[in-house]
């Protein structure tokens, strides 16, 4: 998630220097990155890191024999 | 089949609040958007030798849940929206007030772009990937994308009675919302 932000921050100065449509000058860019971020920010339900270690499980014990 | 690495699967954790986001821009529904997201979660677990390490692992997943999203659709019966017949008549009048966006007003907007458009401009504009990286997502040349991003763009300044970079809106005589029910 750090990340995709340092990436972002990035690509938002190219846009802001190229006067891109979508970059922080722009209404629409500035609303599409709060909506956003405010989905990426949300809490992640417990049941995907379950299922992950359910496949984890699940998986052809090659190790344990 | 290789055993998954560790390292893969922390990858995968580490993609979730993203994958999640992407999900919901699409479906707008936070239900379904979990539930495709444990279906790309599955299958990207399955195909995880076809992930080239060191390549862009969130535009795989994302490319996986585009791809889960639309056959769903079309499983569904649903017809999947083509955007060169864009509904006029979802176009709701909704001034902005006080010049002062309100995301309630953008997700509504967001809501009522064709899917094809609706995802370029979250990809391009959101989710931080270049039109080249969008593109393959979308399994549609550059081209494509830049003119789905600039429709979106042209369409949500309709709806939502923006102009370009204009920060205030034109005044808001209160024209009545029609048929916009923000989640």
């Amino acid at each position: 998630m750090r990340k995709d932000n340092t990436a972002g921050a990035a690509t938002n100065r190219r846009r802001a220097a190229s006067g891109d449509p979508l970059g922080p000058n722009s209404e629409i860019g500035r609303k599409l990155k709060q909506y956003y971020d405010e989905l990426v920010s949300d809490n992640v339900p417990d049941r995907f890191a379950q299922l992950l270690s359910q496949l984890e499980q699940a998986q052809p014990a090659r190790k344990k024999d | 089949m290789a055993a998954v690495s560790q390292n893969f699967k922390t990858d995968l954790l580490a993609s979730i609040p993203s994958l999640r986001a992407f999900a919901v821009s699409l479906t707008q529904n936070a239900d379904k958007a979990d539930d495709l997201v444990q279906e790309t979660l599955v299958k990207a677990w399955d195909k995880h030798e076809s992930f080239e390490p060191g390549t862009n692992l969130k535009a795989w997943l994302f490319t996986i849940l585009r791809n889960e999203f639309y056959s769903q659709m079309r499983k569904r019966g649903r017809e999947v929206q083509d955007s060169d017949g864009i509904m006029t008549a979802r176009l709701a009048v909704h001034p902005a007030q006080h010049g002062q966006l309100d995301l309630k007003d953008f997700r509504s907007a967001l809501e009522q772009l064709p899917e094809d458009q609706r995802e370029a401009i979250i990809l391009i504009g959101a989710s931080g990937f270049s039109y080249e990286e969008a593109a393959e997502i979308c399994g549609c040349a550059v081209g494509t994308i830049k003119s789905r991003v600039s429709r979106a763009r042209t369409r949500l300044q309709e709806i939502l009675k923006i102009s370009g970079d204009d920060e205030f809106g034109p005044d808001a005589i209160s024209a009545q919302v029609t048929g916009s029910n923000a989640a």
